[in-house]
């Protein structure tokens, strides 16, 4: 059964750190650019969401077609989004927390500046096999 | 994730930095020093402020951040809760904690009598050397909130140890 999705992290600066495409089907040129593009709409409703309420996932908040964009955010108003067209929320809440611990792994590490983009080739494998497992 | 770390390591690796960068990399320029070490806690409460909020709910006001200091995040690190938390409401907090850990093992000078001016000098180097050691606590302090999305000053005041006070002033 394949699959589109697509994962982008963005910082408390709202400057994408990181973005990979998750899902199982064949990647197209056009529609890794949609995708950008669909997330990077999301993010004001994102913004206005964050402050009503003080968890941490927000389940799905947007609508484009017949995908959908969750969203989950951290402590330090980190967010992650995902654009997917599955509708296993249990699947993506457990593939947010695993991001999670990814992620804080990498700001533990002191060479990395916090805010830059994430270039480690070990986080890329773990979170595409996370994707894997979850969606 | 999180694994014991042997205390007395932690306060033999902290008395080291604070002496080497003082005596050794900004030898005469406290102030470089100074900020240096700050620098170094701001990184490390940034670090730690991300994994202990991990998995609590998030904040919804600046109260509810400066609680966390001092529950959650002070019981993380020092085992114990700040003793006092006072604040003006209008930006600015105090938190005292009656029994610092990190300067349990500072020696409390007592005044001489007849202070000569020779050990009054003594005893202001001793103040300025105890203050370098609070550099580093009040960068945790001040990484971890900046994380919170609370840019703020953090100070400390240790008039009377083992006591210690740090203000957080948030800019408005």
């Amino acid at each position: 059964m394949t699959s589109t999705a697509c994962f982008i992290i963005v910082s408390r600066n709202d400057i994408p750190i990181y973005e990979a495409e998750v899902g199982s089907a064949a990647k197209r040129e056009d529609a890794a650019q949609l995708h950008q593009f669909v997330l990077h709409a999301a993010l004001d409703i994102v913004q206005d969401l964050a402050w009503t309420t003080s968890a941490m996932f927000l389940k799905a908040i947007d609508r484009f077609n017949d995908l959908v964009v969750s969203v989950y955010v951290t402590a330090g108003h980190t967010r992650f989004m995902l654009l997917h067209d599955s509708r296993n929320e249990d699947g993506i809440k457990s593939f947010f927390q695993e991001v999670h611990e990814l992620y804080i792994k990498i700001l533990l590490n002191p060479l990395y500046l916090p805010g830059s983009r994430i270039t480690s080739s070990h986080f890329d494998t773990k979170v595409r096999a996370l994707a894997r497992k979850y969606l | 994730m999180g694994r014991d770390v042997s205390e007395s390591c932690i306060d033999s690796l902290l008395t080291e930095m604070v002496s080497t960068y003082c005596n050794r990399f900004y030898a005469n320029k406290p102030e470089l020093a100074a900020r240096r070490i700050e620098a170094i806690g701001y990184q490390v409460g940034h670090q730690l402020s991300e994994r202990y909020t991990m998995e609590r709910p998030r904040f919804s006001d600046h109260l509810e951040a400066i609680k966390f200091i001092c529950k959650d995040f002070w019981f993380e690190l020092f085992k114990k809760q700040i003793d006092n938390l006072k604040t003006n409401h209008r930006g600015t907090f105090v938190l005292q904690d009656n029994r610092f850990r990190w300067l349990t093992r500072m020696s409390i000078d007592q005044s001489p009598e007849n202070g000569t001016s020779e050990e009054l000098s003594i005893m202001a180097d001793n103040k300025t050397m105890q203050s370098m050691h609070l550099y580093f606590p009040c960068g945790i302090i001040r990484g971890a909130l900046s994380n919170l999305g609370i840019p703020c000053a953090v100070s400390a005041d240790i008039s009377n140890l083992p006591a210690c006070s740090f203000v957080i002033r948030i800019k408005a």
